[in-house]
């Protein structure tokens, strides 16, 4: 893996940009399938073709083994192409690896086109051993269309310096009084995680850490695996914030580059994805999808902040049914039948929200800087989002990290009920029997618990019955900030979907767009699937389908 | 065009108790004081007023009033449904209708504007409070007194101290009605719900 990565070429020469010289570097990746198209490949350069310079190839095993994740890589680390070469589909030594490649293919694509970098700087293609000549004009006309797109607008990251100063996991300690620990072990008698059988204890990781046990090993894996949901915080005696306490030693050991990569699903694609937005150059297309029938004002005061949706979707496209982009346009939806008509960013980015909980506090000081300047500039009084995570780290997170925005971040729940209760709107009968499934952000961090039920009991359906475990001690989703997946989130989403159908409902209503994500998928179980099954859609859509004038 | 006397007549009526002559009388002293018009007050008492039905007569002019009883109405407030019975013919027919929602069944035969104006009250603590909700109802949806004569009236007429809640009770039932109202014009335009 280390070796591969050295293969991706070092960031471009920018002082050469920034002296004005013509010599642009280009960085074209090729990955280059070792069976079919490596054996035209060789055959080019054993008659003398002179690869163009800007084309590095990676030799791998089988287009199938790229996932999206390597793929968004190369542009993260500032390639201003990437092409994935390999075998006709009935040629795979494999079977499905050009099949698999195809799928990764179209949906990097679709991403790096919501980022507004262009599609078309990712090809895929397919070549047999003899077709050198067609290969040799492959790459030379992909050679011209990047060159004629220009440069990738992504500064990778690595190439900036860190925004952060240096803390000791000491002074960590004291921020959160770590040392009144009483080590009673509630934390671990309510946590999650410990309850679905692993080997994992908040007590002890916590006295290893004030003991000043190696970070190495089993305690950097457990600081990586804990959900930060925080139900262990509500129950501390001693008010250790173990969410808050977890996620500055992430950033210590992210720092101190002991981050560890291995334990972010999808290969790290979200973290990735979500760095590369700190480009300052790069303008993201990420409303194109926006049905007609949304009204918006490009001079308004107040942003609607939509979130990252549209980039989970396109992630997850093939795997689950997941279309959270529905949560945004039916929040617009719910905006404009109260007749506000918010203006949108068009380069919104990541809140940076997983950046910060997966300990990246660099980037995600660069991501929120960029936010506030931005709305700044366009007059925005009062930002609007129906997403917890976004509403907690604009309105929280950023001025605690020293970032205040100057402006109002207002959860759209908040305007709704503000709205609904000046009266004359109702709602249609929804046939169904509902419960629903808390976000932790909103629920624990902001304390907004109560008005998510205020809204549902507003509706009309045929019940709502609440889970074993609700409000103050409901159950997390099973994952946060695109970390730690494991057999034992696996197996707390399980317990979490009995828990729902034992409510006897046929709905569950959510307030998260990553909660329908990771419940959705422990849903997609083979062997449980008809089992664990149901149906789930956000609170906005809900109220977006019903709500009427009286 | 020809002679355009802008003069508005109102009956407010409900049962005894629900302050429907206070109500009446602050739409009286809005409309006098705070927007610089001829106002009348007629309060009945009298045999009417026997059934429980409890009505207030005002009239609202741009010039001075001859005769302050009312005939037919411009806009019949009708708080609880013996007086909606008693007066429902007394509306002239382009008048305005309105009612509690919750304490008066109309026939159908015309467009309501209604406001659970009593259960608002209750949620707000205070039953007694319904009669200012509903004149902030009335001041929204008709174009009798202007908002700020409205608001000035009240918090000179409600017994010292309870201003700040009579207040708060007028916002909510303004807020209604501008609320119906737009609900009336997105219907009209064929809008009922968020999605279209
Ligand atoms: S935050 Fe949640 S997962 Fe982490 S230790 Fe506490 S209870 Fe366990
Ligand atoms: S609940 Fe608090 S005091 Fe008890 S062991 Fe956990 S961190 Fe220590
Ligand atoms: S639960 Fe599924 S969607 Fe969520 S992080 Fe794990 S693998 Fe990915």
């Amino acid at each position: 893996m280390t070796k591969r990565q050295q293969t991706i070429p070092e960031p471009r020469n920018r002082e050469s940009v920034e002296f004005g010289l013509i010599m642009e570097n280009y960085n074209i990746i090729l990955f280059l399938c070792n069976w079919g198209p490596h054996a035209a490949y060789q055959q080019l350069q054993d008659n003398g073709y002179q690869i163009p310079p800007e084309v590095k190839m990676v030799r791998i095993p089988c287009t199938g083994r790229i996932s999206k994740a390597l793929l968004f890589k190369a542009f993260e680390m500032g390639a201003d192409g990437v092409a994935i070469v390999g075998c006709n589909s009935g040629a795979c030594r494999y079977g499905s690896g050009t099949l698999t490649a195809e799928n990764n293919t179209e949906d990097t694509r679709s991403i790096i086109d919501l980022l507004g970098m262009g599609k078309e700087r990712m090809r895929l293609a397919t070549f047999l051993p003899d077709e050198s000549g067609a290969l040799k004009t492959f790459l030379a006309d992909f050679c011209e269309e990047i060159k004629a797109m220009g440069k990738s607008p992504v500064l990778p990251s690595a190439s900036r310096p860190p925004e952060t100063s240096g803390e000791s996991v000491r002074q960590i300690l004291a921020r959160y009084d770590a040392n009144s620990c009483q080590d009673c072990g509630k934390c671990t008698a309510s946590c999650p995680l410990a309850l679905s059988g692993k080997a994992y204890s908040p007590r002890n990781l916590v006295s290893d850490i004030i003991r000043g046990n190696d970070t190495a090993g089993k305690i950097n894996a457990d600081i990586h695996a804990c959900l930060t949901c925080g139900i262990c915080y509500e129950r501390c005696p001693s008010n250790v914030n173990f969410p808050e306490f977890i996620r500055d030693m992430r950033c210590i050991l992210n720092r101190d580059g002991e981050g560890s990569d291995r334990t972010q699903p999808h290969g790290g694609f979200f973290q990735s994805l979500m760095r590369t937005m700190t480009s300052p150059a790069i303008l993201p297309d990420r409303w194109k999808w926006l049905p007609e029938d949304i009204q918006t004002d490009p001079d308004g005061k107040i942003l609607f902040f939509g979130g990252c949706a549209p980039y989970f979707d396109a992630f997850f496209k093939k795997h689950q049914q997941v279309n959270t982009v529905d949560i945004i346009a039916d929040a617009l939806r719910l905006l404009n039948f109260f007749d506000v008509r918010p203006r949108l960013m068009e380069a919104e980015r990541c809140c940076g929200h997983d950046l910060l909980w997966s300990g990246d506090r660099t980037n995600f000081l660069r991501l929120a800087k960029l936010n506030t300047e931005m709305i700044r500039d366009l007059g925005i009084e009062t930002v609007i989002t129906a997403c917890p995570e976004c509403y907690h780290t604009m309105s929280l997170e950023y001025p605690k990290n020293g970032i205040q925005p100057g402006f109002t971040v207002m959860h759209l729940y908040t305007f709704l009920e503000h709205e609904i209760d000046k009266g004359a709107v109702t709602f249609k009968p929804l046939p169904h029997r509902i419960t629903y499934q808390d976000s932790c952000r909103m629920n624990r961090m902001e304390e907004i618990r109560d008005l998510p039920r205020k809204l549902i009991q507003r509706l009309s359906v045929e019940q709502f019955r609440e889970m074993k475990d609700s409000g103050l001690s409901a159950l997390c989703c099973g994952n946060c900030a695109w970390t730690g997946c494991d057999a034992y989130t696996k197996a707390l989403q399980v317990k979490r979907i009995r828990q729902a159908h034992d409510t006897g409902s046929d709905l569950m209503v959510t307030s998260c767009p990553k909660c329908q994500i990771h419940l959705r998928c422990a849903m997609e179980d083979p062997f449980q699937e008809a089992e664990l099954k149901m149906e789930m859609t956000d609170l906005t859509s809900l109220i977006a389908r019903t709500i009427c004038w009286e | 065009m020809a002679r355009k006397i802008n003069k508005q007549e109102v009956i407010v009526t409900g049962f005894g108790g629900q302050g429907i002559v206070l109500a009446g009388k602050i739409l009286g002293m809005a409309a006098a004081l705070g927007d610089h018009k001829e106002s009348t007050l007629v309060q009945s008492y009298g045999p009417e007023s026997r059934g429980g039905a409890c009505c207030a007569q005002v009239i609202i002019s741009d010039r001075v009033i001859q005769y302050p009883y009312v005939n037919m109405a411009d806009v019949l407030v009708c708080m609880s449904q013996s007086a909606y019975e008693k007066y429902k013919d007394q509306i002239k027919p382009e008048g305005y209708l309105i009612t509690d929602k919750d304490l008066v069944k109309p026939d159908g035969r015309r467009e309501v504007f209604d406001i659970p104006a009593t259960r608002m009250a209750e949620e707000l603590g205070r039953k007694m409070m319904a009669n200012i909700i509903m004149l902030g109802f009335v001041t929204a949806v008709s174009t009798l007194v202007s908002e700020k004569a409205a608001r000035e009236a009240v918090n000179s007429s409600v017994p010292k101290g309870t201003e700040e809640m009579n207040l708060k009770a007028f916002t909510k039932g303004f807020e209604y009605g501008l609320s119906k109202l737009k609900g009336k014009e997105k219907k009209a335009a064929g809008k009922t719900g968020a999605i279209a």
